[in-house]
């Protein structure tokens, strides 16, 4: 893949969103219900959502790349990585399928990213605990995904009709 | 770079996407919500009833110790593992991680746990403290939920 300034540039912005959103939803005392050290919610699911259908699901892929392994750094913490690789190429997956229904709105893609985006972190960490305790809050979890997806998806669509009027929606 | 100059950047868009919750929106939002219960009553339903509370330690994905809490009651443990310290302490109804040297300190927050599934883990340390036994599960739902 080739990519132009523009598209490199937008990429950068995209990135830089996506890991402040990392950092804003780490204040959210998420652990409070679940004590998993490295879940959490997903608002930075947003920018996968926005990017993946303004540029395509191969740049939102690196994109999302971009934004665990920096995430990572950042966090100087690579216990997190793999929780943020594998929630997030969950989402990205479910949500590039679910996009394709043309019956689905932006709301019931969130929807089901976030809950594959928990379903993938809670497999993220039965794998690196090797135990299958945390398997007890993942029905929590799904219940959170009803939340953070209608959530994410509102927050697309408010962005997808306010670029509407600058006919980027219109391709 | 204005808004306008973007429609060039990306791959264009086949369909402009709908934005409007519609009824196969709520079908997923069946779907996830079907997952949840099911899930629930696998995962929790699973849990052994009306045996004592019992602490299983594990380090590194293997079972280390087995504390019921009623005989464990009043005493602290040390575990070591992973070149951390973990303090436990225990009631007869709770355990929770008095101190740890871990540098996330994920374990001491976490706080006291008093019901069957529930678990305190140390990513650092790799130890998870989990619950198993006591008495139906339901009411954390409720606390989780409510
Ligand atoms: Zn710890």
């Amino acid at each position: 893949m080739k990519l132009t300034t523009k598209q490199l540039t937008l990429c950068g912005i995209l990135t830089t969103l996506a890991l402040a959103l990392s950092v804003a939803e780490n204040q959210i005392p998420l652990s409070l219900a679940i004590p998993i050290p490295g879940i959490k919610l997903g608002l930075a699911n947003i920018v996968t959502v926005f990017a993946l259908y303004v540029l395509g699901p191969a740049q939102a892929v690196l994109i999302l790349l971009a934004r665990c392994l920096l995430g990572a750094v950042f966090a100087g913490n690579m216990n997190a990585l793999l929780f943020s690789l594998m929630g997030g190429f969950a989402a990205m997956g479910v949500m590039i399928l679910l996009s394709r229904l043309r019956g689905l709105s932006v709301y019931g893609v969130s929807i089901g990213g976030a809950a594959a985006h928990n379903c993938g972190q809670i497999a993220a960490a039965v794998l690196s605990l090797g135990n299958t305790a945390p398997l007890y809050y993942l029905p929590i979890l799904l219940g959170v995904s009803l939340l953070t997806g209608a959530l994410t998806g509102l927050m697309a669509a408010c962005l997808f009709r306010a670029l509407a009027h600058t006919d980027l929606m219109k391709g | 770079m204005t808004l306008r100059s973007w429609r060039k950047v990306g791959t264009p868009m086949n369909t402009s996407p709908k934005l409007r919750p519609g009824l196969w929106d709520a079908l997923v939002v069946l779907v996830v919500a079907a997952l949840a219960v099911s899930c629930g009553w696998t995962v929790w339903d699973g849990q052994d009833r009306g045996t004592e509370l019992t602490a299983v330690v594990s380090v590194d994905g293997a079972e280390t110790e087995r504390l019921p809490l009623k005989e464990a009651a009043g005493t602290e443990r040390t575990i070591h593992a992973g070149g951390y310290t973990l303090r436990l302490r225990l009631t007869e109804t709770e355990i929770w991680v008095e101190s740890a040297d871990c540098p996330t300190q994920d374990c001491v927050h976490t706080g006291h746990i008093s019901r069957g599934g529930q678990s305190i883990v140390c990513l650092p340390a790799r130890v998870i403290i989990q619950l198993e036994g006591g008495e139906r599960v339901d009411t954390g739902v409720d606390a989780v939920i409510g």
